[in-house]
């Protein structure tokens, strides 16, 4: 524990939108997304619908490729990776997908789906010592070795999911991007699922990177938080420290939208209702790209992009200018930046 | 019915003793972390997807019945030599132009051939020459398609330009050019007719192709590593072929009838070779006399046409993406309705 697995750095994915005039604008999914996963910690990546999570999850798998910025794993650098490079880094890093009855392939047979990193790797020669490893990772996520046979169409949101649980973790990676990998399931069977996940990442000593739109869900089971919001890390740190005492006011209202299970506490419970949509990640809003819906946007946050600073407990990090203005100025306002007037 | 697989827990497993502590999020003993099985026992073994395609087949009555008339059809094509009561080119100028009996159940035409041992022999030459067009048009369209779809941008570009402009040519003129370059001859036409075809077969796999690739099984699969190759022969293509299949059907009833409408012009197969557009030709000109010599190679031609295309139908609806999808929309119904992890 303690060292880096893997490293994020400026990471930048925009995707060219058609319209608005002829040069087509940018959409950012991902804006300068700087992030730490520590070996054998499970972080989890909170945020709203759309402000890319997913896509920073793809990106540092290089499922899909980053416009700007690096990504290291495991001490190399993924974007420069060369085609076996990529191979082994895809066997030492896995992704587990929301949606349970889409990333199974409908014509393959559950052995199929398993054996596929086998296969793709050489891990395991001969059909009979492979067949033996399906049996073996099917045991492993809490499914009979019987259904190896069986097609996708004859299990349920649950039994999938453990499926593609099992398919990620064949080739026996270091790390699994799970992304909102329970969000879709039946809320019974959530619980179980999450189980399994920190089950397997305490026995097999994985490193998850914990994808989830809910932050409640994630408090639980992550060492530490990261919140993003229009496609940057705003504040991460200790998931105690981040689920109790946020420092950032996006994380704050986050937080407050969150029933707490104690009356009198539910009771005093403050809400922060946030004024406004996100806006377009097409039109993210110069410096402090939470401006638009802060209830305490002051001066410097037009012009300024706060930085992740230090703020609140021991290496808890928030980008907000409440903790001291000492962000970098923004490409987008050239027009100068009076960050201490 | 139940399509649940039932995964029984033996005793002990899934929280083996040589497994570290759980946590104590993870309920103790009696919540199995494996999966729980299913209440209802398996009705339906597993079983391939093609399998499962030809026993829906098999329940279309049409589609059924056309598959038989069409393997009746192959089976003759093949054996045509040993069915055949009579060589293609017997001649007997005693038997000319006999209408139908028991000795020439079709007839002869104006040499004294018999006519059902020439629409038998026919058979090979008609199937042969759609097979072989088809077969060509699907193997070079299907590989065009998939890497026209897979791939996208330039390789798109390039490759579906080529393929409009096969397309915008007249299909019978772009067939006439190639026997023209090439030479008549049944080969020949085969290849004339397959690369008519082969912009048809490619845009139909591209469509196809573009909505799988999208698949997050697809992402899943590069996600663990595999290549480009194996993600487009072990899952793009086998999810795309669907429309590929109803597509091959129906092109063999056009190219059933391209070859018959080649011979016909005289561009096809040659005589004394029995074809079937060779014989509809040949016995124009006795319509008024001897109507069975243009009759019998028409209704060949006419029957195998149908039965392609109905077999087209059967296997459009069979494989048509909305029923499979109401399918699979109710086994996962059920699967939720009795699934075991509540
Ligand atoms: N391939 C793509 N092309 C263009 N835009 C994309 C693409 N993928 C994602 N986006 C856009 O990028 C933004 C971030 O998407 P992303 O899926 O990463 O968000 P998310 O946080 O995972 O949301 P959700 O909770 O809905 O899964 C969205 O506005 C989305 O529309
Ligand atoms: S920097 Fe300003 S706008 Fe941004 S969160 Fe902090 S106070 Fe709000
Ligand atoms: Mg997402």
């Amino acid at each position: 524990m303690g060292d880096v697995l893997v490293s994020a750095r400026g990471l930048e994915v925009h995707f060219p939108v058609r319209g608005g005039g002829k040069g087509g604008g940018v959409l950012r999914a991902v804006d300068g997304v700087d992030l730490d996963v520590l070996r054998g910690e499970t972080l989890g990546l909170v945020g709203e619908s759309g402000c890319g999570k997913s896509t920073l999850g793809n990106a540092l798998l290089r499922l899909v490729p980053p416009t700007g910025g690096t990504v290291t794993f495991d001490g190399t650098d993924v974007t420069s990776l060369d085609r076996r490079g990529l191979k082994e880094m895809r066997r030492r890093a896995g992704m587990v997908f929301q949606d349970p009855f889409a990333s199974l392939d409908p014509r393959r047979t559950v052995a199929q789906t398993v054996s596929e990193p086998l296969e793709v790797h050489g891990l395991r020669s001969g059909r009979r010592e492979r067949a033996a490893r399906v049996a073996e990772l099917l045991e492993l996520v809490g499914l009979d070795p019987a259904v190896a046979g069986r097609y996708p169409h004859e299990f349920s949101g649950g039994q999938r999911q453990r499926v593609g649980i099992a398919r990620a973790l064949a080739g026996e990676p270091d790390f699994l991007v799970c992304d909102e990998a329970i969000a879709s399931l039946d809320v019974s069977v959530q619980a179980q699922v999450l189980n399994l996940l920190r089950r397997l990442q305490r026995q097999l000593g994985l490193t998850l990177l914990f994808v989830s739109h809910d932050l409640s869900a994630v408090r639980h089971i992550s060492d530490r938080i990261a919140v993003m919001y229009l496609g940057r890390i705003v504040e991460i740190g200790p998931a105690a420290a981040v689920g109790a005492d946020p420092q950032m006011p996006y994380t704050q209202a986050l937080l407050s939208a969150v029933p707490v299970p104690h009356p009198a506490k539910e009771r005093a419970r403050e809400r922060i209702v946030l004024r406004g949509d996100v806006p377009s990640p097409s039109a993210v809003p110069s410096g402090c790209r939470f401006r638009t819906r802060c209830p305490y946007v002051f001066e410097p946050c037009d012009d300024v992009d706060p930085a992740l600073q230090p703020a609140g407990a021991p290496g808890q990090l928030a980008a907000c200018h409440l903790h001291g203005v000492e962000g970098t100025p923004v490409t987008e306002t050239p027009e100068g930046v009076t960050a201490d007037p | 019915m139940s399509i649940q697989p039932t995964p029984g827990p033996p005793p002990g497993q899934g929280r083996g003793g040589d497994r570290p502590p759980e946590t104590p999020e993870e309920p103790p003993g009696g919540a199995p972390q494996r999966e729980a099985g299913p209440a209802a026992p398996t009705l339906r073994p597993a079983r391939p997807r093609w399998r499962e395609t030809l026993s829906l087949l098999a329940h279309n009555p049409t589609a059924a019945i056309a598959s038989v008339l069409l393997l009746l059809i192959v089976v003759v094509a093949f054996f045509d030599d040993t069915l055949a009561p009579q060589g293609a080119n017997e001649i007997s100028v005693a038997d000319r132009l006999q209408p139908p009996s028991w000795e020439h159940p079709f007839g002869t035409d104006d040499l004294g051939r018999d006519i059902l041992s020439r629409v038998i022999l026919g058979a090979s030459v008609s199937l042969r020459v759609g097979f072989l067009a088809v077969g060509f048009a699907l193997v070079v369209g299907t590989l065009i398609g998939l890497l026209a779809g897979y791939y996208g941008r330039w390789v798109d570009d390039v490759l579906m330009r080529f393929m409009d402009m096969l397309f915008a040519f007249p299909a019978v003129l772009l067939a006439i050019a190639v026997l023209a370059v090439r030479g008549p001859g049944s080969g020949n036409t085969a290849l004339a007719i397959g690369i008519v075809y082969t912009p048809i077969f490619a845009r139909v796999t591209r469509a196809s192709v573009l909505g799988v690739r999208e698949e997050v099984y697809v992402r899943a699969s590069r996600s663990v590593g595999a290549s480009d190759w194996r993600i487009l022969t072990r899952h793009i293509l086998p999810n795309a072929a669907p429309p590929i299949i109803v597509q091959t059907s129906i092109s063999l009833a056009f190219a059933v009838l391209a070859e018959a409408a080649l011979s016909f012009l005289g561009l096809g197969t040659q005589p004394p070779n029995p074809s079937w557009g060779l014989m509809l030709a040949e016995g124009r000109g006795f319509i008024e006399l001897a109507w069975w010599l243009a009759f019998f190679p028409g209704m060949a031609i006419f029957l195998t046409v149908l039965c392609f295309n109905l077999l087209g139908d059967g296997l459009r609806d069979v494989l048509d993406p909305r029923q499979r999808t109401q399918m699979a929309g109710s086994s996962r119904a059920a699967a939720t309705e009795t699934g075991g992890e509540a």
